[in-house]
């Protein structure tokens, strides 16, 4: 009978030791010296893999924007070229070396760059809506970030090949599920943005626009309007994005406004909005908690936080939980049916924590793209 | 890539799998193979490393599935007026609270009530 031992003979003849040695060396060899080549190919597989997802979905959302476009710009331009260059538009961010002011200048950029944004599009779109023109700034906002995305993840790709770093691989592979999910999510907000429909993150915008219900409306801050209302004996100042365009607007601004404007005689801000949910936790959950409820890169938050604190009003927040691609995305029916769950909430927290003759603001914080008013 | 091109590549890999351990089973038990044993061992090898390419390089040779959308959207359509509801495919230029003229029911004032993704069951 033969035996695995075979492979590994201890005998004296000359063809086992010969068979012995070239066995032990070829182990050696392949422990020591391709062991780490291996994982390398295996980690760059998946690399590669995900690379090629994301220049698929770089490229479909490119040629997705300039179909969006092309329905608006007039014939014979060439919008191909414009558009192609225009995606590797960036913005630098402020010195924080010297933190003073530095929310300042910050919103200073984001001014500059969401103006270049505007003078773009209307240039290539002048035969679209306002509508249609922030419409087109959300599809364009989607294919920039793809093509970010693609670039970053390609560069390190080929910098883990020229170096044969097992470490850049690794780091690149373990991180791949969080930037792929994100990815994913973008490509597909971009249909969501070009339709017009509801997304996720309108959900302050949508339950703003149930308490206003078609009152008249006021501009108070950009892209910003209000509406007052009574609620139970108090009045309320509800604010949101002027929907149904494709916009977030200035809430903080508006805010700091409406409160300056009363010289502080607010009785308490209520502030809705989406925010990402833990694994585990289920979409559409309500959840209260207290302080400026805006995700915004700063300026916005910072206004909110410094009228509350000098004027010393309490902030409330109510929060309804999703994922980054369902507050990208059109918006689940679990999103809607929680904002019928907020609209009442807020009524009986208004009860509860304010009297008779109150002033309160009420803010839908959220992109209002199909969400009017 | 395809399921199904991925479900073969597995099957594939798994079944050469199986089939050096076979070799390697038969070279060591069975006491007519021991004249080969070694080339069948060998032969055994060959299909592991077979197996392993097929697992390694398989993938990137197939095709990307054709994707298909996950979910539809619906608009609903309320009356201010009284409890009529209509549900229907979204349309492009829909959003919440358009006026959506005379109410069907009523003649009230009818309006998108609201605008939703539900996911898409398989049959």
């Amino acid at each position: 009978m033969v035996s695995i031992g075979q492979l590994f003979p201890i005998g004296n003849d000359t063809y086992s030791l010969i068979i012995n040695v070239v066995w032990f060396v070829a182990f050696f060899v392949i422990i020591l010296f391709f062991n780490q080549r291996m994982q390398i190919w295996t980690y760059q597989r998946n690399v590669e893999n995900a690379t090629k997802r994301l220049e698929k979905l770089a490229e479909k959302s490119r040629e997705d924007a300039l179909k969006t476009i092309k329905q608006f710009a007039p014939d014979n331009t060439d919008i191909r070229s414009q558009v192609t260059g225009f995606l590797d538009f960036f913005a630098i961010e402020p010195v924080d070396r010297d933190p003073y002011g530095v929310l300042n200048r910050l919103e200073h950029m984001i001014d500059d760059r969401q103006g270049r944004f505007k003078d773009f599009v209307a240039r290539i779109e002048p035969n679209g809506s306002k509508i249609d023109r922030t419409k087109t700034e959300g599809v364009l906002e989607v294919a920039m970030s793809l093509n970010l995305i693609f670039k970053v993840v390609r560069h390190y790709l080929l910098l883990g090949k020229k170096t044969k770093s097992l470490m850049i691989f690794v780091q690149l592979d373990m991180q791949l599920p969080q930037i792929m999910k994100m990815a994913e999510a973008y490509y597909v907000a971009q249909d969501t943005f070009a339709t017009g429909k509801p997304m996720g993150d309108g959900l302050g915008a949508l339950v703003a626009s149930k308490f206003i219900n078609g009152a008249p409306t006021k501009p108070i801050a950009e892209d910003i309007i209000y509406s007052e209302i009574d609620i139970s004996g108090r009045k309320a100042f509800v604010l949101k994005a002027e929907g149904p365009d494709f916009t977030v607007g200035k809430p903080g601004e508006a805010v700091k406004r409406l409160v300056e404007g009363r010289e502080g005689k607010i009785a308490r801000i209520i502030m809705i909005d989406a925010a990402g949910k833990l694994e585990g936790e289920t979409t559409g959950e309500v959840v209260e908690g207290v302080g400026a409820a805006i995700g915004d890169p700063g300026p916005e938050k910072y206004k909110i936080e410094e009228v509350a604190t000098k004027y010393n009003i309490p902030v409330d927040a109510i929060i309804c939980k999703m994922d980054i691609d369902e507050a990208l995305t059109t918006m689940k029916k679990e999103v809607v049916e929680a904002s019928d769950i907020i609209v009442e909430r807020i009524k009986k927290m208004i009860a509860e924590r304010t009297k008779e003759g109150d002033t309160i603001i009420i803010a839908g914080i959220g992109n209002t793209t199909g969400v009017a008013q | 890539m395809s399921k199904k091109r991925q479900l073969r590549f597995t099957m594939m890999s798994i079944a050469l799998t199986m089939a050096a351990i076979v070799l390697f089973l038969l070279a060591t038990l069975v006491d007519s193979f021991s004249t080969y044993g070694i080339p069948m061992m060998a032969a055994g090898l060959v299909l592991l490393v077979t197996s392993w390419a097929i697992y390694f390089f398989g993938e990137r040779s197939a095709k990307p599935a054709k994707e298909e959308p996950k979910e539809t959207v619906m608009t609903v359509i309320g009356c201010k007026n009284c409890d009529m509801r209509e549900e229907r495919a979204f349309v492009q230029g829909d959003y919440i609270f358009k006026d959506m003229g005379p109410c069907k029911k009523c003649s009230g004032s009818s309006y998108i009530k609201a605008i939703y993704a539900v996911p898409i069951k398989k049959e």
